[in-house]
């Protein structure tokens, strides 16, 4: 494929050439109940995106065919369609090779789970669940991926790297407690620590007592706080957004909006929390960049457009990842230091509901816990929140050790504790 | 068809219980414009087999972008080997309902092809909209978000059914955003995404619609907040989509129910003891689902197991009567067949429930909407759809909207802003007291619908006339 990509770049139909390609081999094994009786699938996706500009336009056509005939194809039919656009007042050229010249490239090391590995995995926790009394559902799954981007400037960049997951949520007959594993290939998996740690907060979520919605003092597990605070920033952090006046932090502008402890920013080649050292669209080079610190909104994100206007360095709409600075203290001693509160493990179903103030709704879901003179004593029905991301962002009073996750992006993220967290009603279960 | 006729009979050299193989070629067009300008336009063609195969109790899923024969062979053999690996963590038998060998064809009804007419056309019917958008006061901000898809399959499996089918759905949305008196807030017009080809694009009034979200959305910025507390709602057919589709839609999904999806959907407070015996709401609601409704979303013949759509009552009289069912989970219910609810995305995905068409059957005695405005004393009238989130059991539900306005004696007096309600789903429609009749019925629908692990989006159409619902609590979503 290379050779013909390289081929049509020799003669490019115009001076804007892109073609990425993006391969995704993805072995997947979802089961429930105890059993693989669900998705159980290996699926290669190859796919390749053509961009091609006219005059200030922009077409693109994506294929999963590979073949020569295709590609050129795909080719026309993208500058077919710049043809017949209006010119565009945010038309971008490809990125150039000094641009790409600046991308920190890096090679993640990572190998290959085999099937027996795989399946034994699933096989062990489903003994330990049985043997406990517990049911299970969830997923394991490997991708191992590479981005390759090139372009009639002479760019040809690529990047492997692999993310796999451990999903399981384990289920009593009124209650259930989730857990979940991000690795590049589970070098790092330690199935007795993970399995015996569903277990026993399993167990301890049996019968959860009825409590009433109120403002409650919690600390929020790592996903509970990534869920919130990816969606929070998705909404608000695009900088041609804040301009305009369409964003929550449009109208706090050198405004404090969190407590001085919190430090979230991006570093494309983090450890446990990176994906690509590129924007696989278009080869950009990610950058490493404070978000939110001391206090206040360090950076927004911008597109090479708006970069550009601007004069300030491309960060991309999304960033290569999401780091929460946290420190070296384990969830355990968070819960210790809070009298009377809840421990929230995850949320489900996050939606916006202002814009303008940062308020979100959700439920809490598999894993809602009391935590009485420092310890969890039982777990609660489950409530609703309608909370200001601002106020949990100002009222976090204490942070924890850093956990790799990946369901929006690649992101490290810490347990928090907050203060006044605002549950407004509760569910039947 | 013959190549995946081979591969059938090759797997059923292999001694499989079952084997299908779904060709699939999925080609989309999706046009976004942000004020007068083209944001993005993604054009895909993407295409390849599906093969799944039960050995034993086990399945497995294997698929190939490639055409060749030992291509798909190594997509077989890959599937039997997961299958086999599956096999061996299963706890019990799985029984495949009997479904009837259909040699068919099924085709969406177009009159204009949707591919037809070059992607300038469309864009500058996009871009006139957000022109006008615009020339509204105070307007910000603009957008559209247009979608023009075709899916060809052909599947056979190993009972000797071959089908072919050939959908075209339409997506079209505009947005205005307007910035005054403090307030940021938008209105969009999104006529019922519908399975057609370009005449409906063609047939839509963007330019009246573009004025009236303009002026509306200006006007939210001006309204005044609601009161909290438990009042009287009347929700738009477009709202009432959303609503039913979360809280009806998704807890009669048999697998959601069972279990099976627990680790991501959730499960569902629906359970199948509470079948033809759960008052689910009044006596005035009735929820069809219908996968043979003509343009409906999810209307392709015959679904990705062969097997044939059909119509029933999800709910009758307030009573729950049904579910989405596939073909494995049937005799759970000791039900004779499935119901055609089973649907992927791409020719890489695995065939998984999905929520049918399913609407809202309109009221039975006459009543305009407009009488229904004047039959209510006080509350309010929700348009559109806005914040929505319900948790993992379908129980405890919020929801915004898009466009609120206040009834005060029969009559809308003004616009509202920050109206959250909140309710269990089950009391919520046990709260329905009444439904306009089918002058006021209109289709909404989704084609983004999430499910399954790997996620896949689904397209189904909702439909409803507008209903009144007492007692609901409303929030302010905002001091």
């Amino acid at each position: 494929m290379n050779s013909t990509i390289e081929k049509i770049l020799k003669k490019p139909v115009t001076d804007h050439v892109v073609i990425t390609c993006e391969k995704f081999e993805t072995h997947s094994i979802r089961f429930s109940n105890n059993s693989v009786n669900r998705e159980n699938l290996c699926k290669l996706a190859e796919e390749v995106r053509v961009e091609v500009g006219y005059d200030g336009r922009t077409g693109s056509f994506s294929t999963n065919d590979l073949s020569e005939d295709s590609i050129k194809h795909a080719v026309e039919k993208a500058y077919e369609a710049a043809k017949l656009l209006p010119k565009d007042s945010e038309y971008m050229p490809p990125v150039t090779e000094a641009e790409a010249a600046k991308i920190k490239n890096f090679k993640p090391a990572f190998g290959k789970m085999s099937e027996g590995r795989k399946y034994g995995i699933l096989r062990d926790a489903f003994r330990e669940l049985k043997k406990a009394g517990l049911n299970s559902a969830g997923s394991l799954s490997t991708t191992p991926l590479t981005f390759e981007v090139y372009n009639n400037n002479g760019v040809h960049i690529s990047h492997s790297n692999c993310v796999s997951s451990l999903t399981l949520t384990a289920m009593t007959e009124n209650s259930s407690f989730r857990e979940s594993h991000i690795s590049k290939d589970f070098a790092d998996y330690d199935g007795e620590v993970f399995i015996s740690n569903i277990i026993k907060h399993a167990q301890l979520s049996r019968n959860p007592a009825p409590l009433e919605p109120v403002k409650f003092t919690v600390v929020l597990g790592p996903s509970a706080v990534e869920e919130l605070l990816l969606m929070f920033l998705w909404y608000n952090m695009d900088a041609k957004a804040i301009d305009e006046g369409r964003s929550a932090f449009s109208k706090r502008a050198g405004k404090r909006i969190a407590t001085e402890a919190i430090h979230i920013y991006s570093k494309p080649d983090h450890a446990t929390a990176s994906l690509s050292p590129f924007c696989p669209n278009d080869g950009m080079p990610f950058i490493g960049f404070d978000m939110i610190k001391n206090g206040k909104l360090a950076r927004a994100w911008y597109s090479r457009f708006y970069a550009a206007k601007k004069g300030v360095p491309a960060t991309g709409r999304f960033p290569a990842n999401i780091i929460f600075k946290g420190t070296n203290k384990p969830v355990d001693k968070l819960i210790s230091n809070v009298g009377n509160g809840l421990y929230v493990n995850s949320f489900w179903y996050i939606r916006l509901v202002d814009l303008m103030d940062g308020i979100f709704t959700g439920m809490t879901r598999d894993g809602l816990f009391r935590i009485k003179d420092g310890k969890l004593t039982g777990s609660v029905n489950n409530f609703r929140f309608n909370q200001s991301v601002f106020d949990m962002l100002r009222d976090t009073t204490e942070i924890g050790k850093e956990k790799a996750l990946f369901s929006m992006a690649c992101a490290s993220i810490p347990p928090i504790t907050v203060k006044d967290f605002n549950f407004t009603s509760k569910t039947e279960f | 068809m013959d190549n995946l006729s081979e591969i059938i009979n090759y797997l059923k050299g292999k001694k499989v219980r079952f084997a299908d193989a779904r060709e699939h070629l999925f080609r989309e067009r999706q046009i976004m414009t942000e004020d007068t300008r083209v944001e993005g336009i993604n054009e895909q063609n993407v295409s390849g087999t599906g093969i799944k195969v039960l050995y034993e109790n086990g399945w497995g899923y294997a698929s190939t972008s490639a055409k060749g024969m030992d291509s798909l062979k190594k997509a077989a053999d890959k599937a039997l080997s997961l299958a086999r690996n599956a096999d061996k963590t299963a706890t019990g038998k799985v029984e495949l309902a009997a479904e009837p060998k259909h040699v068919a064809k099924f085709a969406t009804k177009t009159k204009e092809d949707l591919f037809g007419p070059g992607v300038g056309d469309a864009v500058a019917v996009l871009i006139e909209a957000g022109e006008t958008i615009l020339k509204g006061k105070d307007v910000i901000k603009a957008g559209s978000y247009l979608v023009f898809r075709n899916v060809k399959k052909k599947y056979a499996n190993t009972e000797g059914s071959l089908i072919e089918t050939d959908i075209s759905t339409v997506l079209p949305q505009i947005d205005a955003t307007a910035r005054a008196n403090g307030e940021v807030k938008s209105r969009h017009y999104w006529p019922a995404p519908m399975n057609a080809g370009y005449e409906y694009f063609r047939g839509l009034d963007f330019k009246t619609n573009a004025e009236r979200i303009a002026a509306q959305a200006r006007e939210h910025c001006f309204a005044k907040s609601c009161e909290t507390g438990a009042t009287t709602l009347i929700l738009d057919p477009e709202h009432l989509s959303l609503t039913m589709h979360e809280s009806v839609g998704h807890p009669t999904e048999l697998d959601r129910v069972l279990g099976y999806e627990e680790s991501c959907a959730g499960r569902s407070f629906a359970t199948t003891d509470k079948l033809n015996n759960f008052k689910y709401g009044s006596e005035l609601v009735n929820f069809i689902a219908d996968n043979t409704l003509e343009g409906g979303l999810a209307s392709c013949g015959y679904d990705d197991e062969g097997v044939e759509c059909q119509k029933w009552h999800m709910i009758k009289d307030g009573i729950l009567t049904g579910y989405g069912v596939n073909r494995e989970l049937a005799h759970k219910l000791k039900l004779k067949r499935a119901n055609g609810t089973t649907r992927a995305t791409k020719y890489c995905d695995v065939p998984i429930t999905r929520i049918p068409n399913l609407y809202l059957a309109p009221g039975k005695k006459p009543l305009s909407f407009e009488e229904l405005i004047a039959d209510t004393e006080d509350g309010i009238y929700i348009e559109g759809m806005g914040s929505f989130s319900i948790d993992q059991m379908r129980l405890n539900m919020q929801f915004g909207g898009d466009a609120f306005w206040e009834i005060k004696k029969g009559k809308i007096t003004g616009m509202l802003k920050n109206v959250v309600y909140n309710a269990i789903s089950y009391e919520f429609w046990r709260k329905c007291d009444a439904i306009a009749d089918k002058r006021s019925f209109k289709r909404a629908g989704f084609i983004t619908c999430g499910k399954g692990d790997p996620m896949q989006a689904a397209q189904m159409t909702h439909g409803a006339s507008p209903a009144r619902f007492r007692e609901i609590m409303v929030r302010r979503a905002k001091h």
